[in-house]
């Protein structure tokens, strides 16, 4: 599985020229920024950066791309846990812990423990691509579109147990946001809900109607407020608190070992990638409901266990996607399309016959990502406690200010003004949802599966002819359908089980 | 509680159940004009065979719960209803935000974020009016400038330069 000569020849490769290193550490740092600012995507940075890699190595171009793809992994945790904006889809299951916790004054610990499961993240998921990227890469390939309109049902799965308190009109906004997710183009040619709009043909953009209903509508319900954390004494910036959220997570190995399996293998899968895993894995840890003693808050209100969930499984989903990349040469989503460029301008063709020639570089790439990890450790923990201090800014500052942004991040994201006017609607229907308790969360994962869910449906009953005994001759569908099934009630069955014996 | 506030209470959790009945009966709008949209732009079905089962889930939902708020009484309480957030301090914060992201095709993203912070600051108590035209001046000036640097498409702006 492992070829030793080329393992030593990557070792080489890095240790025999000290400059590769020098590449990472910029990488990292600019990753960090893109994913903390909301609207700047870890591709957009990684686009306006390519053109320098032209004069780089090969290698010392993908070491810098991948830091960048490193830190902003983790950079979109930042605004996540302490402005409820998902920057990216990969930290939507962030907020629904990390930003509670802030809220509570315990955005240190928060950021801390988002810190190390990102971190471990990154180490477990280059580990397992380490051992076994030819096997992940013969994985992805007998991966169709019924395997994964699974993995999507999966996901969808996650509406009904953020439903709330309401489950009826959690169920409703989940599933209207499945609607609404395929306004736009359908797969016969025709519109579908745009009103005439020419701004609708491409569907809703998710990602600004993400930042309106969760962070311009929660920042409408904090308009009388002073300031985020309402407790003065816990509106302190604490690197102690920061550097113990982070040794903490090590308190959760199953947590963000279930995370990394389900993170690498959903973010192999080109086009789900880590939008879905960061959810699958929120609700597995939700579902085994297990918490450690004095961590007691229930998933939703500040269980730190959800933050390590979600960021060990898009930390990991990035290792999941560097196999597809290397292995198949087939980007899985925008940061990976933006390194098969950098590919194309060193004249090397991804796939099969580049992990059979180039092994060396395979290796290389794969051992500076555990250095890139633990760089991450320092710089991150340098670089929260600058951007943890938006807890002492008062709220009639920080409300106009994010809300800035997010206009600005939106019409980052479309390039015209679809972006900002998508944030203001779905600010107003956030905030209307929370009002009435219309499930926002299970609104948005809707929203975000929606074209995926209609898509992959499509596929299947292309390729099946309508005929469902297609799923049936599908080994992957079947054992997927089963763990799905198991997730979903095998916890239940056990108990129920383990009950009648005693009885 | 005093019996005047309790009639005003009581006044106002009529209002709210009622605003929610309608928010309801606007989901259920919504949702049979979508359908109704989708299955006037074609009856393929590659085209309903999301949309379709989705909107008739939904619209089931919808009337069960429905049927559930018209058996209790309108003046029972909402959960979430909370003193701090009612309709009448989030409005003007919304009209603000909605009128900055209309006038930005016209005022630009410099000189509407300027006017927007200002006009919040102003709005929501701070007084100091050399704090507030100088947060709002160096806040969309050094974010207008960044995004039009980092972005790479032209965005409307009033005072700088851009290629809109």
């Amino acid at each position: 599985m492992i070829d030793l000569a080329a393992l030593q020849s990557g070792i080489n490769l890095l240790f025999s020229d000290y400059t590769v290193w020098a590449v990472v550490v910029p990488g990292i740092l600019i990753g960090l920024m893109f994913g903390a600012i909301p609207g700047l995507q870890i591709s957009m940075a990684m686009a306006i950066f390519l053109p320098i890699t032209l004069y780089m190595s090969f290698t010392h171009a993908m070491l810098f791309l991948t830091a960048i793809f490193t830190g902003g992994s983790f950079g979109g945790s930042i605004p996540a846990i302490l402005m409820n904006i998902p920057g990216t889809s990969s930290a939507i299951a962030t907020t629904f812990d990390g930003y509670p916790m802030a809220r509570k004054g315990r955005h240190n610990h928060a950021l801390g423990i988002a810190l190390g499961a990102s971190c471990i993240g990154v180490i477990i998921g280059y580990a397992i691509l380490f051992v076994l990227i030819k096997s992940i890469s013969e994985v992805v390939l007998k991966i169709g579109p019924a395997e994964m309109a699974i993995v999507i049902l999966w996901g969808i799965t996650l509406i009904a147990s953020l439903s709330g308190t309401n489950i009826i009109k959690g169920m409703i906004a989940g599933l209207i946001g499945l609607m609404v997710g395929t306004i736009g183009y359908s797969e016969v040619g025709v519109t579908r809900g745009t009103m005439g709009s020419d701004y609708l043909l491409d569907g809703i953009p998710v990602i600004p109607a993400m930042m309106g209903m969760f962070a311009a509508s929660e920042l409408f319900k904090l308009v009388n407020t002073d300031y985020l954390v309402e407790d003065s004494s816990a509106r302190t910036v604490s690197v102690g608190e920061i550097f113990a959220g982070f040794k903490s997570s090590v308190l959760y190995p199953w947590v963000i070992i279930r995370g990394s399996l389900i993170g690498i293998f959903i973010g192999a899968i080109p086009g789900v990638g880590s939008s879905v895993a960061n959810l699958v894995s929120y609700i597995q840890t939700k579902r085994s409901g297990r918490s450690i003693a004095g961590e007691d808050d229930a998933f939703g209100e500040g269980n730190p266990a959800g933050v390590v969930a979600s960021e060990a499984a898009n930390s990991t989903s990035e290792a999941g996607s560097m196999a597809t990349l290397l292995a198949l040469g087939i980007p899985g989503g925008g940061a990976t399309a933006v390194m098969l460029a950098a590919f194309t301008m060193h004249n090397i063709t991804g796939g099969p016959q580049f992990i059979r020639e180039q092994s060396d570089v395979v290796y290389a790439i794969v051992i500076a990502n555990f250095g890139q990890a633990l760089l991450l450790i320092v710089l991150g923990l340098m670089f929260i406690p600058l951007l943890a201090n938006v807890v002492k800014v008062p709220m009639r500052y920080l409300i106009p200010s994010v809300l800035s942004l997010a206009v600005f991040g939106a019409f980052g994201l479309t390039g015209d003004l679809s972006g900002p006017v998508t944030v203001v609607v779905a600010a107003i229907v956030g905030w209307v949802f929370k009002r009435y308790e219309y499930s926002v969360p299970a609104a948005v994962i809707g929203l975000l599966l929606g074209g995926m869910a209609e898509d992959s449906l499509i596929y299947s009953w292309q390729i099946s002819g309508g005929q469902w005994h297609y799923l049936l001759e599908r080994p992957a569908a079947i054992v997927m359908l089963i763990l799905l099934c198991v997730s979903l009630g095998g916890g239940k069955f056990v108990s129920v089980l383990s009950n009648k014996i005693k009885n | 509680m005093s019996s005047e506030s309790a009639v005003k209470n009581k006044g106002r959790f009529s209002g709210e159940r009622l605003a929610d009945l309608c928010v309801l009966l606007v989901l259920v709008v919504f949702v049979a004009w979508y359908l109704l949209d989708t299955y006037t732009a074609s009856t393929h079905i590659m085209n309903l065979i999301l949309v379709l089962p989705l909107a008739v889930l939904v619209l089931i939902l919808c009337a069960t719960e429905l049927l559930t708020q018209l058996k209790k009484p309108l003046t029972t309480a909402l959960g979430v209803a909370d003193e701090k957030e009612s309709f009448l301090s989030v409005a003007p914060v919304m009209a603000l935000f909605t009128a900055y992201v209309l006038s930005l095709h016209w005022l630009g993203f410099d000189v509407g974020t300027f006017a927007f912070i200002a006009l919040f600051l102003w709005l929501h108590g701070e007084k100091r009016i050399v704090w507030v035209l100088a947060y709002s001046l160096a806040f969309s000036i050094l974010v207008a400038l960044f995004f039009s640097k980092m972005l790479p498409y032209p965005m409307p702006m009033l005072l700088f330069p851009s290629g809109y």
